[in-house]
């Protein structure tokens, strides 16, 4: 812990509107070494973003923030006005999911570039606009001299994704906050990205923060993941002990929902009932109670903690997959037909063999 | 790209559509010209489903447009039951005839909420079409129909009576829109990128009722999408497009076990879990696509292919058969990849 890039402890944020508080984050905690990857996965709503705009303190004023975030040794919440100023941007930075938005369509690449070096490390125009060519170099744009006087209209959607990274990267920063980067582009601009932004981090020791749906991207590319779900952090793990070992209901069936590409056609999917629950509503226990396959009583009136089950995997359910409470609890639903919850069972009957093959199939 | 040609037209009479060298293009300001989908032919057979797969800008959406004819393309047929006595070539009709085909051959869009009209209740929207062809149903008939399709795709029809689109989520918009297609009884429903705008929870929800949906109005497919994966899962034969120029027409499962063209291995291997069967050094390409304005001579996937050499450049490949059902348009395909699965 005493090398710890970034603590998160018990953060929440909420946000207070005319049809009452929304939760969008209860409670997630996490460390991050220098130099490593976090993985944050969830759905639309699930908080993962929220978390991130609260790092880089970029939500509203009217939100209710709480917790305690430790970068290095300053504590970010209460950092005077003073010293923000130099931190964001610098120390920590953010490349967000649209390319296309995310830059100033009237302002020369370079100068976009140009201008965060000039603010927070005073270089004069010359150098910085030197700097920016260097920049787009490393982020992989051939002919930077030529791009730097160009429009982000005159890019690609790939060119222009990078130009964000290469403004992210340009004060040096220790973490990389990366908020659904390739959501927006084709899938073979997808990979170059990730792994353009898998080089950088190693190349410069960088922290990063990788933000998904796809729990695809972050299989192989992160040391831990962190699963979220209805602003609650469900699952915790390293890597290699998720995708081998999956503990929370909720994050094995992401996994079986997603058609796998090297599956034959017509495969039957195993769809996740229902949908997101609001995060107004407050539910007494599991958010993710009414769509589990394996809820038991507790689950209803009782929020289930963060456990751990083996080193650095933790995962916040009463009844977890693969245990002997979970098995207990899903044989007892599928027996009753129903769910204490009042999911009906039958939709997933047949298809139990499928998803063990489906499972034992993706494990390489 | 390459490819012109018909080798993978099936003449047989079970065809429900034929589209024959489709050309679509659009003038751009400069007297130049944004070649959009040059020379394409395909066919889908009655209950079939047909993917089409491609990076942004391929032309797979615009090619779904053609087929409705909106806008009509430059040239090409495209034919409903091209084997049977009452063929009709959409192309060559207009006005009042061309609308009377329509109900054949209905769409569903990628953002669900915007395909919606706001301001009229769910119940209208999905009532509409019923109206305009008044001599299909009356009166109550009306009424049990939309009753009876809302319940199939799992929207309560009294809570669609007095609610408008934004009160549902997007999946369940995307519900209503299938809703809306299916009211009318097509033989064809395009689907472009019906699942790209929704979570992941929810997209096998809306893959499975397609395919339910499928089943029980015998519709015949085409299911449009940039995700590999989702493309093999719901697709009987895949079409994989660049530039607007065929690549690869094949059985899903043949086409994914072995892909034969350089740019489909390079899809295949690019994809977050790539595929087994080809190698991550496969995805190494330029990130950069060429203009449509002036796509490239020859193999129009040349730019960027590892395997190009000069033939490339001078000569368009001609798609050709490798094995049953599977067609390739390039000069140099991969033959062996079966072997490496």
């Amino acid at each position: 812990m005493s090398g710890a890039l970034l603590t998160v402890q018990d953060l929440s944020v909420g946000f207070l509107t005319e049809q009452g508080l929304v939760r969008a984050v209860e409670g997630v905690s996490f460390v991050l070494e220098p130099g490593q990857t976090l993985g944050v996965v969830g759905e639309s709503g699930s908080g993962k973003s929220v978390t991130a705009k609260a790092l880089m303190n970029l939500l509203p004023s009217y939100s209710q923030i709480s917790g305690n975030v430790n970068f290095g040794n300053r504590d970010l919440f209460s950092m005077a006005a003073s010293r923000e100023k130099h931190f964001w941007g610098v120390e920590m930075a953010m490349v967000f999911q649209d390319p296309m938005t995310s830059l100033n369509p009237v302002k020369k690449v370079g100068e976009q570039i140009a201008e965060s070096l000039r603010v927070h490390l005073n270089r004069n125009r010359h150098q910085a606009l030197a700097e920016a060519g260097d920049l787009l170099e490393q982020v992989g744009i051939p002919e930077p001299g030529k791009r730097l006087t160009q429009y982000p209209h005159e890019l690609s959607g790939g060119l222009r994704q990078r130009v964000v990274i290469a403004i992210a990267l340009a004060c040096g920063p220790r973490l990389l906050i990366a908020d659904e980067p390739t959501t927006a582009l084709d899938v073979t601009v997808q990979k170059h990205i990730l792994d353009l932004l898998d080089e950088l981090r190693r190349d410069r020791g960088m922290a990063m923060i990788l933000i998904t749906h796809d729990l695809g991207v972050v299989k192989g590319r992160t040391d831990e993941v962190m699963v979220m779900y209805a602003g609650h952090t469900v699952e915790k793990s390293p890597t290699g002990t998720l995708f081998a070992e999956m503990r929370h209901p909720y994050t094995e069936a992401l996994l079986e929902t997603i058609p796998r590409i090297d599956t034959p056609k017509h495969s039957r999917l195993i769809p996740i009932p229902g949908r997101p629950p609001e995060v107004i509503e407050v539910l007494p226990g599991c958010a993710y109670a009414p769509r589990c396959r394996y809820s038991i009583k507790s689950c209803l009136n009782e929020q289930p903690g963060l456990k751990s089950h083996s080193a650095g995997h933790h995962c916040a359910c009463h009844a977890p997959v693969g245990t002997p409470s979970g098995m207990e609890a899903r044989a007892a639903n599928e027996a009753a037909g129903i769910t204490v919850a009042g999911l009906d069972m039958s939709q997933f009957s047949g298809i139990e063999d499928k998803a063990e093959e489906k499972r034992s199939g993706g494990e390489d | 790209m390459a490819g012109s040609g018909t080798a993978h037209l099936r003449g047989r009479d079970d065809v429900i559509l034929r589209v024959q060298n489709l050309v679509m293009e659009f003038p751009t300001g400069r007297h130049q010209v944004v070649h959009a989908v040059s020379n394409l032919s395909f066919d889908i057979r009655r209950g079939e489903t047909l993917g089409i797969v491609g990076e942004s800008g391929c032309g797979k959406s615009t090619t779904a447009r053609a087929v409705v004819q909106l806008p009509p393309p430059i040239s090409g047929q495209v034919t409903l039951s091209p084997e049977t006595e009452d063929a009709v070539e959409l192309t060559a009709l207009e006005g009042e005839r061309l609308r009377q085909v329509r109900p054949r051959i209905q769409m569903i869009f990628q953002d669900p909420i915007s395909s919606l009209n706001p301001r009229r209740v769910v119940h209208d929207i999905v009532e509409e079409g019923l109206h305009i062809w008044p001599e299909r149903l009356q009166g109550q008939d009306i009424q049990a129909k939309v009753d009876e399709v809302l319940e199939s795709v799992g929207i309560d029809s009294v809570v669609a009576t007095n609610r408008r689109p934004h009160e549902f989520s997007g999946g369940q918009c995307q519900r209503i829109s299938i809703a809306r297609a299916v009211v009318l009884e097509p033989e064809i429903l395009i689907c472009d990128e019906p699942v790209s705008a929704l979570d992941v929870s929810i997209q096998a929800q809306i893959l499975d009722l397609l395919q339910e949906m499928k089943d029980r109005y015998g519709l015949t497919l085409i299911f449009i999408s940039h995700d590999l994966a989702v493309v093999r899962n719901v697709s009987d034969r895949v079409i994989v497009m660049y530039l607007g120029k065929v690549c690869e027409v094949g059985d899903a499962d043949a086409l994914y076990s072995a892909p034969a063209h350089p740019y489909t291995r390079v899809l295949l291997a690019s994809a977050p879990e790539p595929a087994k069967n080809v190698s991550g050094v496969e995805a190494a390409i330029g990130d950069e696509i060429p203009s449509p304005l002036a796509p490239p001579s020859g193999c129009r996937f040349r730019t960027r292919c590892p395997r190009a050499e000069i033939r490339c450049a001078e000569e368009e490949p001609v798609i050709s058969a490798i094995e049953d059902d599977h067609f390739v348009a390039c000069h140099f395909p991969i033959l062996n990849g079966k072997q490496r699965e």
